[in-house]
């Protein structure tokens, strides 16, 4: 059950934009990677102090998740900006974070060699990474190997298996699915639930987590419809969707079917409550794409621009310089960053092993550092934040608002 | 129940308008140059972004892209028929299977580099309308689609049927070699079959862009359908594509309804195994071909 789960929500995030059928795709990337991995490598930042602090940044720049890659690096060098402009670490005399970024290509064979490459040929203090799940496990493998602390807002309850220097600082996968569910209860007294899912692992692993933990959380699911994935027309399973009676429908589904069955919906007149889940709903794009269309629809994220009031600090300033707001991951990275420069500060050594004791010991609950849903961060020995929890999310006036839990909302969700 | 099952019908009917266009290129392909074009899938495509860029760009609606679409794919037909498809015309099959082959190859990944593997929707003001009639509702993008895609099938059937071009087509299609004899022009002939070919295509990807989103693999999801629908209604028979297509779209449609939204296309399979079992040719064989 558990592995079900952990691969779950797991972030399929970046799954969600990318197309299925990859095979031949695959094959001319990998190729075409070949030939551009001698071009592209690490890209120091030149660091203004005399020791400068190495932190490894690992993202997809290209490739299938090159969108959201070149957001997180945005993020990085932000929190990275940020740092040094408050004067660097001080109990190591000021010293200034130095951004070590490299592409990881979006590709699990690249993320091994990159992250392998970045700490043998670095003094790395600490590294941040990757976005998507299966890129983070691999580089998580990597540095707990070569006892570097990786510090990461991927999902995947199996970063926080038998690892000692993976840091998890948000919400596991295994705790949006009930988040899921609990919205449902907020819509209506009777939650009757549709699950529609792509016939894949991802639909149907995660479709299985939320039918387990339903009947527990007093969820009714109706209907329990996988489909094939990438189809033409949504009609016909919306269709299915109204005759079921259901009032909130969970699509889990990739960004391109959600888009169809979104406007279906719409089309249809159906008054129903959608989730739409996490990873490329909770995007800037998803709402470019769907439009007034994706006005009320509900999702689950790990962190959220208006969390607190530092997020919206850091929100103001992304926005700034991406022209977007700061979405959830490249929000946790800014998180992550101050949490390091907590560890750093007490650790009063660049020392992997050293920050990776301090990061053990963290716990913090005001400032950057604790920038997440709940407010504080606290590792357990599994390296997941205790505090850790999922913010449900919803798109209202074209923007992204934290609806639920009461704690986190920063307006009411609206019963569409 | 009966709403039901004429809703699911109203949509078959109207997603089979957009595989009619995929398959008529195909066929008329293959009916007149006797060859399978394996990249009519990228030329919807490539109508896609098109039509994308030119509403994202410009502010053109993607229906009236049409107009641009349409002449450029004939264009480009023209040009891959000329410069291409033609020098591999001879009694073996291998190599123009394999050159329309590389050809999707090449504009898939030639797509991925130039426009990367997002999404890309155009949003207008009728992508999320509808018309009601009753408890029974029409999308008004895909009405729209549909109309535009049965006009441009008429059309060309009258092309085929009343011009000197278009008949010297049809006898190209039922027998290359006598209809050479009698003084028809192939190069010709199969050059604008080409581009017709496409331009239906390049149409098809304009018609999408208000309710489908835009990527380098959104080909390939139209092809296998059309395919089905060529074999279905007879190689090379425009009519029989045309009626196969609607067909294909309602069994579909009902197979998501009753059998299950992952098995809508095991009817449609199921419907080609048993029509190749009954009528080898093909639902459209033993008809004049169109």
């Amino acid at each position: 059950m558990t592995n079900h789960r952990q691969r779950s929500v797991d972030r399929t995030s970046a799954n969600q934009i990318a197309p299925k059928r990859q095979s031949r795709r695959k094959f001319l990337k990998n190729t075409g990677a070949a030939l551009a991995a001698g071009a592209f490598g690490a890209v120091p930042l030149r660091g203004w102090a005399a020791d400068p602090i190495n932190i490894g940044a690992l993202y997809p720049t290209t490739g299938s998740m090159a969108q959201i890659g070149v957001g997180c690096v945005a993020a990085a060098k932000l929190a990275v900006d940020m740092v040094n402009e408050a004067g660097g670490i001080k109990s190591l005399g000021g010293a200034k974070l130095n951004l070590v970024i490299s592409d990881v290509q979006s590709d699990t064979t690249v993320t091994r060699t990159e992250t392998d490459r970045l700490i043998t040929g670095n003094k790395l203090s600490a590294i941040t990474g990757c976005y998507a799940s299966a890129l983070t496990l691999i580089a998580s493998e990597v540095c707990e190997r070569a006892k570097v602390p990786i510090i990461t807002g991927s999902s995947s309850d199996q970063l926080n298996k038998g690892r000692r220097f993976t840091f998890t600082p948000f919400a596991r996968a295994s705790q949006f699915a009930k988040a899921q569910l609990q919205m449902a209860k907020l819509v209506s007294d009777q939650p009757k639930v549709a699950v529609i899912f792509e016939n894949t692992a991802f639909g149907t692993s995660t479709s299985n987590g939320l039918k387990e933990l339903a009947p527990a959380e007093g969820v009714e699911i109706v209907m329990f419809e996988p489909y094939s994935a990438g189809f033409t027309d949504a009609s016909p399973l919306i269709n299915k969707v109204k005759a079921s009676g259901a009032n909130s429908l969970f699509s889990l589904s990739y960004l391109n079917d959600l888009i169809l069955i979104v406007r279906t919906v719409k089309q249809v007149g159906l008054n129903i409550a959608i989730n739409g889940g996490s990873g490329g709903f909770v995007m800037p794009d998803f709402y470019k794409n769907v439009g007034s269309a994706a006005e009320g629809l509900q999702g689950v994220a790990h962190w959220n621009h208006d969390v607190s009031e530092d997020a919206q600090k850091v929100n103001a300033e992304f926005k700034k310089r991406t022209g977007e707001f700061c979405f959830e991951y490249a929000g946790g990275l800014v998180a992550s960053t101050f949490m390091l420069v907590d560890a750093l500060e007490r650790a009063g050594s660049a020392d992997p092993q050293k920050v990776r004791e301090a990061l053990s010991t963290l716990d913090v609950s005001s400032g950057y550092a604790a920038m997440a849903p709940g407010g504080k961060v606290k590792f357990g020995p599994d390296g997941k934040n205790i505090y850790g929890r999922p913010v449900g999310v919803q798109w209202q006036n074209t923007d992204l608002v934290s609806v639920f839990p009461k704690e986190d909302a920063r307006a009411p969700l609206l019963k569409t | 129940m009966l709403e039901t099952i004429v809703q699911a019908v109203i949509n078959g009917l109207l997603i089979g308008g957009i595989y009619a266009l995929v398959s008529i290129g195909v066929t008329l392909i293959f009916g007149v140059v006797k060859i399978v074009n394996f990249a009519q899938g990228e030329f919807v495509m490539i109508g896609m972004y098109i039509s994308f860029y030119l509403a994202t760009q410009f502010g053109i609606d993607p229906l009236l892209s049409l107009i641009v679409t349409m002449p450029a794919l004939f264009v480009i037909g023209m040009l891959v028929q000329h410069f291409l498809i033609r020098r591999v015309l001879g009694p073996n099959d291998m190599p123009q299977i394999f050159l329309t082959f590389a050809l999707s190859l090449l504009l898939l990944n030639l797509a991925l580099m130039l426009f990367s593997a997002n999404y890309r929707t155009v949003h207008t003001f009728y992508s999320d309308e509808a018309i009601h009639i009753g408890g029974l509702y029409i999308p008004v993008a895909k009405l729209i689609a549909f109309v535009v895609a049965m006009l441009l099938s008429g059309l060309l059937w009258v092309f085929l049927h009343t011009t000197d071009l278009g008949k010297a087509m049809r006898a190209a299609s039922q027998n290359r070699d006598v209809s050479m004899l009698m003084g028809i022009n192939p190069n010709r002939v199969f050059a604008v079959a080409f581009g017709a070919a496409l331009a239906l295509a390049g149409a098809a990807g304009s018609l999408l862009m208000p309710f489908y989103s835009a990527y380098p693999f959104v080909g390939q999801v139209f092809v296998l359908m059309a395919f089905v629908a060529v074999v279905l209604g007879t190689l090379g028979n425009v009519m029989g594509a045309l009626i196969a297509s609607l067909m294909m779209g309602v069994a579909e449609s009902l197979g998501i309804q009753f059998v299950g939204a992952d098995s809508g296309l095991i009817v449609v399979f199921a419907m080609l195994l048993l029509t190749l079992a009954f009528k080898p040719n093909g639902l459209g064989s033993r008809r004049l071909r169109s």
